[in-house]
């Protein structure tokens, strides 16, 4: 039996809405190989860069709040983005597990 | 996604509806998917697909689009019995997953609002309770009274309507007492080997806190294992 988890995620966006912050919507919707998070994880950053949620296992959360800060300024409603496995030597963003993850960024307007 | 949309999907999940969000990932346009609800027509060219990913309760990108496809289930209905102290854990660890908690017990001063604040209490005996919920082999029972008024009418109707997990509190002695007044009652090994008793995996810990993790680390992992 499937049993969805619940992260509240989409409830604490409609709360930083209310308070009047910009909110953008991450959500994982594709994964190759072993990657931390399944399709469907959520997080959401608002223009300062607070964030809540996660698509990853803290891997590429840096990398996710500046493209939402950045689709917030420039006023874009969504845009897609992958993050592929990380050169193990190099401070690149990136997944140390060797998986992949395509992530949808989506603002609430 | 407009802001009115995503109040529409919180208003929804808390009604416990199964539906699904689309999305196009090309133009950001998303509509929310119910059985038998006209799509627009970006949409309602991968009606079918969409229909698949919501009947086998799927996240994803259906094939060769750039259609996103999330689905939202309705949560398992927990029946516990016994408003204790373990049951106060319990709830808590269950607000991060996706279980609908009911509490019953007849026993009015465990099962005050004040102990458990917005969670549906039914203060009466299990027989009484059940009409109230509608359960089925979907549903769960935690019993932890460990007395025999309270916790056997309610595992009789737990194992008579199938439920996928049973679990009952109490030592190994009074797990046996009572798989013995099951079996008089007309039970069956297999239907009364079926309870997890004493509850829980084996964690160690004798706290409230412990047990009820113990008790819900069992019932996650009998919910995958369905």
């Amino acid at each position: 039996m499937k049993n969805s988890f619940d992260e509240k995620i989409l409830e604490e966006a409609n709360d930083w809405i209310e308070a009047n912050q910009k909110v953008v919507l991450a959500t994982v919707i594709q994964t190759w190989g072993s990657s931390p998070r399944q399709v469907g994880s959520r997080m959401i950053v608002n223009e300062k860069g607070d964030f809540s949620g996660s698509v990853s296992g803290g891997c590429v959360e840096s990398a996710v709040v500046r493209e939402c800060m950045g689709l917030i300024k420039d006023n874009k409603p969504c845009k897609k983005i992958e993050f592929k496995v990380s050169n193990e030597s190099a401070w690149e963003v990136g997944l140390a597990c060797g998986g992949e993850i395509s992530v949808y960024l989506e603002q609430i307007i | 996604m407009k802001h009115s949309q995503l109040k529409e999907i919180i208003k929804k999940k808390a009604s416990k509806i199964e539906f699904a969000i689309v999305t196009n990932l090309e133009n950001g346009l998303s509509e929310i998917y119910e059985p038998n609800k006209l799509l627009s027509k970006d949409f309602d060219i991968h009606k079918n697909q969409i229909e698949n990913f919501f009947k086998l309760k799927k996240n994803g990108v259906i094939e060769n689009t750039e259609i996103f496809v999330e689905t939202y289930i309705r949560p398992i209905k927990v029946i516990i019995v016994g408003a204790v102290h373990i049951a106060q854990y319990l709830v808590d660890f269950a607000k991060s997953l996706n279980f609908e908690i009911s509490i019953i017990d007849p026993r009015g001063y465990f099962a005050s609002e004040q102990r458990f604040p917005d969670m549906k209490i039914i203060n009466k005996w299990p027989e009484e309770a059940f009409k109230e919920i509608e359960t089925n082999e979907n549903s769960a029972l935690i019993a932890l009274t460990h007395d025999p008024k309270i916790d056997d009418p309610a595992l009789q109707h737990a194992l008579n309507k199938k439920f996928y997990y049973i679990g009952a509190l109490g030592s190994k002695k009074t797990h046996e007492n009572r798989c013995q007044r099951l079996k008089e009652s007309g039970f069956d090994n297999e239907q009364i080997n079926s309870i997890h008793g004493p509850i829980g995996i084996k964690l160690g810990g004798r706290s409230a806190p412990e047990i009820a993790l113990s008790i819900i680390a069992q019932l996650v992992s009998e919910t995958y294992k369905k």
